[in-house]
């Protein structure tokens, strides 16, 4: 009975067209406007690189130019520039091609656009070669016969004075945390399949739960058949997903891609059982009930940060205890850990607070549709 | 007006998920308005900093003050996980270690490994900071070099640090001020397409949908209502529907920002109402391929969010690539976000274009015009209507 009921189960949800929406069509979308969204933001925005910036003389300042000229010599330059006029050099900044103007005259100044960190490192440069300036003055007034020394020890190039301890070998954009939320949300969104089993088996929900209620099976077989079913179509869902994302979209998981599939299988079980114990909880119809299992889902994707990229920081900032009860978090931390973390310490517990939350929900969603039985009249 | 009225009634059922989009709408806009500043001079960014005083000397504490001087310092735990849980996800922008031996390293000369940094990926940020901790040593050997004391060395090194850049903002911004059109302003009416998609292809498509069912039409059809009467109270009953939320949405700007439109503001009011229409006529092509409940959502979905990503709605212009934009060119939210931009003055003002997009924008509404009604010539002929009848007659028997 149990095969019977299961092959029944996975043809019906074969047949669903709001699972094949939601689950399947709706994610790729999604995943794939973000690709586009954010798969350039991070390279474009946060990563090093060169920063453009023109140079107007109005006076000429020889000094200056050297500076620059030698910056622009080394291998990784700071800056890119350009000498050219006012007009060409407005036109530029306006355009977007340079961050900045730097205009040397006896007093250097800098015209920018925005207020970033572009900006700010380019105004740091301009004081640092006024610090120079004034130590080389400082120099010659206090000990004349070491200005040469000091000049000379401030142009030399030195060993950098930090050393970096590197955190991790995975990929460091934090906008591919954006993905890991995607495939979170597909996994909450198993609920409403996990939602269709109560009411596939409650007689006062719909009149298929009548039919199954008056057949001779047991019912906990029936709803764990059930179950089992929508785990495998829930698995399916999340398999889909994963791989669109990984192979088509080329979204970079780190390099253990082999355990972001059972992190998000797992995931998507917690989804369908948070659906079965929902579903089981309360005798609304079934729009408001999907309506409510939605948004549910949506507001614990939100608070883990599918619409505001630092959400799950500001939340671990004020109320620490929430981001391990959340289950949207918990999934999307598997991939975070599984991406930046070397040992499999963090990502365990990951996996075990899933795993207890998907017990704890279906043996709730168990115990609260048990022995509803209905009287014949 | 019956058929007017009846597109009201089933616009009742759908008012719940349109409030929910316009509440959270303003609850964010609100948000938005109140984070944001109007002030055109220029501000160094503050970086946020984590500093782990290994060496706890004078030398190192008036370190930590320089560096505090020009960034926000954080506090966190020293723990790997926690730090780089906060440099992921920005909490801080830098975790600086002074080195146990900094003080003595520096007062020798040393400038080697006086520093170590918790280190995620090569950002501004680091670089900035690299370059600020270089610069600091560096200028502290070159005043000990000049024969200084130590003490001495660091306070010069601490003046010496403290010189001021003069920085100004390109002159065209700082004209925005005069425009009547902040930078709030333009945040608001850039976000409002999604929204405006959200609601009116949801609500004005499943309106015409039901209207259009085939019970109802029959009904309809056989009534002593003129057709072209019937057109026009659908037609009525949607630009209703799309003028009372685009109105709604210029009242709670006004609401939010605290001040009437006056000047250039108007360009933009005026640039919404274009995009409400296209819009409006965007639900009306929708509609006429009659889609399933489950399905419309899925069409505002991707309506709403497709263009929201490729046009620079969620997203400003300049990071999008340009692949992106060559597409975006052949959908009206781009040339909403183009006019607004220029209006909002992030790119040069010029009318002659603002009403080349304006006038784009129509395009598109007049394309959808014609495209609805070539689709419904091509539904509704007689040859069509014919060949519906007879797979229904061979449906019933």
């Amino acid at each position: 009975m149990f095969m019977h009921i299961l092959k029944y189960e996975l043809k019906n949800g074969l047949r669903t067209k709001d699972l094949i929406i939601w689950l399947i069509l709706f994610p790729i979308i999604l995943g794939t406007c973000f690709k586009i969204a954010f798969g350039s933001i991070y390279e474009k925005t946060e990563k090093f690189s060169s920063i453009p910036v023109a140079i107007v003389e109005e006076s000429e300042n020889a000094a200056f130019r050297q500076v620059i000229e030698g910056i622009e010599k080394s291998d990784e330059p700071f800056l890119k520039a350009s000498f050219t006029d006012k007009e060409k050099a407005e036109k530029m900044l306006d355009d977007g091609k340079v961050e900045g103007i730097i205009f040397t005259s006896d007093n250097i100044s800098l015209t920018v656009k925005e207020k970033g960190i572009r900006e700010t490192m380019l105004k740091s440069f301009i004081e640092q070669y006024k610090v120079r300036e004034k130590i080389a003055m400082d120099a010659i007034n206090t000990a004349p016969e070491k200005a040469q020394e000091v000049i000379a020890s401030l142009t030399s190039e030195t060993a950098s004075s930090c050393r970096d301890i590197p955190l991790t070998q995975g990929n460091p954009d934090m906008y591919i945390q954006y993905f890991y939320n995607l495939i979170a949300m597909v996994a909450m969104f198993g609920c409403i399949t996990g939602m269709h089993i109560t009411m596939q088996n409650q007689a006062n929900l719909s009149p298929l739960g009548a039919r199954n209620n008056c057949s001779p099976v047991q019912k906990s077989i029936s709803i764990l058949a059930c179950l089992t079913g929508s785990f495998i179509l829930e698995t399916i869902c999340m398999v889909i997903c994963v791989s669109y994302l990984a192979f088509v979209l080329k979204v970079d998981f780190g390099d253990r891609l082999w355990l972001v599939y059972p992190s998000a299988i797992l995931g998507g079980i917690t989804g369908v059982s948070f659906g079965f114990f929902v579903g089981s909880l309360t005798h609304i119809g079934e729009k408001a009930k999907s309506a409510l299992l939605v948004s549910i889902s949506m507001l614990l994707c939100f608070c883990s940060g599918l619409m505001v990229g630092n959400m799950k920081a500001i939340i671990a900032a004020r109320i620490p205890w929430f981001n391990n009860i959340n289950p949207a978090a918990v999934i999307a931390d598997c991939f975070y850990c599984l991406n930046i973390y070397e040992d499999y310490d963090r990502f365990i517990t990951k996996l075990i607070t899933m795993a207890v939350i998907s017990v704890m929900f279906i043996v709730l969603g168990f115990v609260t549709s048990r022995r509803k039985k209905y009287a014949s009249i | 007006m019956q058929v007017f009225k009846a597109m009201f009634k089933v616009m009742r059922s759908r008012l719940p998920s349109a409030l929910i989009y316009i509440v959270c709408f303003f609850a964010i806009s609100a948000i938005i308005a109140n984070a944001s500043t109007n002030d055109n001079k220029f501000e160094a960014k503050r970086l946020d900093i984590s500093i782990f005083d290994e060496d706890d000397t004078p030398e190192s504490h008036a370190l930590a003050e320089i560096i505090k001087k020009s960034n926000d310092i954080v506090e966190i735990e020293k723990d790997k996980d926690t730090i780089l849980d906060s440099l992921y996800y920005r909490r801080i922008d830098y975790a600086l270690i002074i080195n146990k031996g900094y003080a003595d390293k520096l007062r020798a000369g040393e400038t080697a490994e006086l520093f170590s940094s918790y280190h995620l990926d090569e950002s501004f940020s680091v670089v900035y900071m690299g370059q600020f901790l270089d610069e600091y040593v560096s200028t502290v050997k070159a005043y000990l070099s000049m024969g200084e004391a130590f003490d001495e060395a660091v306070a010069n090194a601490e003046d010496a640090m403290s010189q001021n850049a003069e920085v100004n903002m390109l002159s065209r911004i700082d004209k925005g001020g005069n425009s009547h059109f902040s930078v709030d302003f333009a945040g608001y009416f850039q976000y409002m397409p999604y929204i405006l998609v959200s609601i009116i292809i949801s609500v004005v498509s499943l309106v015409l949908v039901t209207m259009n069912k085939k019970d109802i039409r029959y009904r309809t059809n056989c009534s002593c209502l003129k057709e072209s009467s019937y057109t026009f109270q659908l037609f009525l009953g949607s630009f209703l529907f799309v003028f009372i939320i685009w109105l709604l949405f210029m009242i709670g700007g006004m609401i939010l920002n605290k001040e009437f439109y006056t000047g250039r503001a108007w360009y933009a009011v005026l640039n919404s109402f274009i995009f409400a229409v296209v819009v409006g006529t965007m639900a009306v092509l929708v509609a006429s391929f009659e889609p399933k409940d489950n399905v419309l959502n899925l069409i505002t979905q991707v309506l709403g969010l497709g263009m929201s990503f490729f046009c620079g709605i969620f997203i400003p212009v300049e990071v999008l690539s340009d692949k992106v934009l060559s597409v975006a060119r052949f959908l009206p939210a781009y040339w909403y976000v183009r006019a607004n931009n220029m209006i909002a003055d992030i790119t040069q003002f010029s009318l002659n274009e603002v009403i080349q997009c304006y006038l784009i924008q129509l395009g598109f509404a007049a394309a959808m015009v014609i495209i609805t009604l070539l689709v419904r010539k091509v539904k509704y002929s007689g040859a069509a209507i014919g060949t519906a009848v007879k797979k229904a007659a061979a449906a019933e028997h």
